[in-house]
């Protein structure tokens, strides 16, 4: 029983991790209508972004920093310089999802020649422990979660207290009607790419922290769980994601403690299957998700 | 050279079936498969394990289940028949009520959690380390490392993806295939015209995964052993750069993707001299995949031989139907 109460403290952490980063792949889904399948690369590119600079002896929060402009920055990039493009020309939505492959392929492999194939992991220091009941959580995990609710709290009061925020349901709700009310959508979509970017960047860098090591064959795993919130909560509905997230950071969590960790991806999968023959347009729907290729 | 040769043919021939069945999910019905490989390694293993003595020979060092030790034509049967059954069920999940993209990335994780489900499980299928010492098919009445024994085989593979391109294109040429193509181009519309779009698409779903289990179970004859590492999802997109490459939407476009891509770059690879670190000259060939499918997709997304336009005439009215390719 002691071991499920520990799991359920470590899935508060990579629930965490996953909202994280589940927020701005399901936000890039919803406001760009593009499934990003790069955006575990570009976690862990930025990751190694964080990682040069701490290693150069910036402290860890500093260097999240630069992970978070440094994902900001390139999938910004990315948008402007190949998907926006092919979208323009008209490639369809299967067309774009076997691009955003096939970019997450180049970048894997030009990273690792630069990277190298050994594992790294951060400088940090993991604090004192901190237990409650059978829950022992380090220091730099308790400032993950912080990490985590500050980064949803700040996404909320995005997208309903500022201009942009409005800006950006209104473009991801209809954009033709968007731009005609005059909002200029390709600069709230620029937008969209730098702050959905910077989550992806956090993520990447609060991943490594929470592993012993990492290296550039963890930004496929990256994908998996993060596909399966995003997809179980109702893709391109962030407040989805944040519950898609709870319950596969959970269920990865306590089924490795109940089975065995090996099948912890396989749990979640589990779920995400059972999500898409009960109710294939999630939990939250967003209206459109089921429409027909466009 | 004879080795080489053969093993040439035989790596084209099954990379030319995969890319007709590749062909016809994507190019033909728009099901983008990226579990593709997946259907592959199932026939793969299928076969493996159905010539295969029981685990329990040389020495049990790897575990498997059955090992039923049958003789030839029936491993490839079976490897054909799993290929196909292993579609409804996933077919089911994924082409049913989902949008196109979502298939594709439910296709993906499946993809990953397979790989994931066979390494971590060794006494299913001997996990990461793989199955090895498969029989070639017949080795009991030929020596397998003849010269003859490798040309009929190579033979053997080249004949087998001349039959199944004939079927396709009879698949294709058919009014079954205009539906299919109808369905790729407005699914919305056929379904008004009362086509039954997931009915058509499961169809298209167990051939292909029948034509992957068999490419399966010819390459696991031939190179004897199979493993994770040899099923991981970037194989799949290889063979989608080269339907891409190649044209989709026709079945020569297909077969020429496949000698291109697969095969072509494995060759031109091979003659590069090995420069920079190890592993180099792998992620620079995964780098040019990528950047093969980005550039065909944007300078010729209908690649190298396009999809024939195709006009119908009714007899009666003159009202020709045209097709446009990609889609």
């Amino acid at each position: 029983m002691s071991l499920i109460v520990a799991a359920f403290g470590f899935g508060l952490v990579t629930m965490s991790i996953i909202a994280i980063a589940a927020v701005g792949f399901t936000m890039q889904f919803g406001i760009t209508n593009m499934i990003n399948l790069a955006y575990g690369q570009v976690m862990i590119a930025s990751a190694y972004a964080a990682y040069a600079v701490n290693n150069a002896g910036v402290s860890i929060w500093l260097s999240m920093v630069v992970g978070a402009v440094f994902g900001a920055l390139f999938s910004f990039l990315l948008n402007r310089t190949i998907y926006a493009p092919f979208q323009r020309k008209g490639t369809n939505l299967i067309g774009m999802v076997i691009i955003s492959l096939a970019v997450s392929l180049v970048i894997a492999n030009v990273l690792l020649p630069i990277v190298g194939y050994y594992s790294v992991s951060y400088h940090l220091d993991t604090g004192p422990t901190l237990h409650a009941g059978s829950i022992a959580l380090t220091g730099v995990q308790i400032a993950i979660m912080a990490v985590a609710v500050v980064a949803m709290v700040l996404i909320y009061a995005l997208l309903h207290f500022t201009r942009l925020g409005k800006a950006m349901r209104a473009t991801a709700a209809n954009p033709t009607l968007a731009r005609n009310c005059g909002i200029p959508t390709a600069r709230v979509i620029d937008f969209a790419w730098l702050i959905t970017g910077a989550l992806c960047g956090v993520a990447g860098v609060v991943a490594g922290m929470n592993s012993d090591a990492f290296s550039v064959a963890n930004g496929s795993e990256f994908l998996i769980p993060i596909i399966a919130a995003s997809v179980l909560g109702g893709a391109g509905h962030p407040y989805g994601a944040m519950i898609g997230a709870v319950i596969i950071g959970e269920m990865t969590e306590v089924s490795a403690a109940l089975i065995t960790p090996e099948y912890k991806q396989v749990a979640a999968f589990a779920a995400l299957v059972l999500v898409m023959v009960l109710r294939p347009q999630g939990l939250l729907a967003k209206r459109g998700t089921l429409a027909a290729a466009g | 050279m004879t080795y080489y040769l053969t093993t040439l043919l035989v790596y084209a021939g099954v990379d030319v079936l995969a890319c007709l069945a590749i062909s016809l999910q994507f190019g033909i019905s728009g099901i983008v498969n990226f579990s593709f490989i997946v259907f592959q390694a199932a026939g793969a293993y299928t076969a493996a394990v159905l010539s295969m003595p029981p685990d329990t020979a040389n020495g049990g060092f790897q575990t498997y289940v059955l090992g039923l030790n049958l003789p030839f034509p029936y491993p490839w049967i079976g490897a054909t028949i799993v290929g196909a059954l292993l579609a409804p069920p996933i077919g089911l999940v994924v082409l049913r009520r989902l949008r196109s993209d979502y298939q594709a990335i439910a296709m993906l994780v499946l993809s990953v959690i397979a790989s994931l489900v066979i390494t971590n499980t060794p006494q299913f299928l001997d996990g990461a380390a793989g199955i090895s010492l498969v029989p070639q098919p017949l080795s009991n009445i030929f020596n397998p490392y003849s010269d003859g024994y490798l040309w009929v085989y190579s033979a053997a593979t080249v004949v087998l993806a001349a039959i199944i391109f004939v079927i396709a294109q009879r698949i294709i040429n058919s009014p079954y295939g205009r539906s299919l193509r109808a369905m790729r181009e407005n699914e919305l519309a056929a379904s008004a015209l009362g086509k039954n779009s997931v009915a058509l698409k499961m169809s298209m779903f167990v051939v292909g995964g029948a034509i992957a289990g068999l490419s399966g179970a010819i390459l696991v004859g031939f190179i004897t052993t199979w493993a994770p590492s040899t099923w991981l999802y970037p194989e799949t997109l290889i063979l989608f750069a080269a339907v891409i490459v190649g044209g989709r939407g026709n079945n020569y476009g297909a077969v020429l993707g496949a000698l291109l891509v697969p095969v072509g770059f494995e060759e031109a690879t091979r003659y590069i001299p090995p420069f920079g670190p190890p592993g180099l000259i792998p992620a620079f060939e995964w780098v040019c995949i990528g950047g093969l499918i980005l550039g065909f997709l944007w300078f010729r997304p209908r690649g190298v031989i396009p999809e024939r336009r195709r006009v119908f005439r009714l007899a009666a009215a003159s009202q020709p139907e045209e097709e446009r390719g990609g889609g």
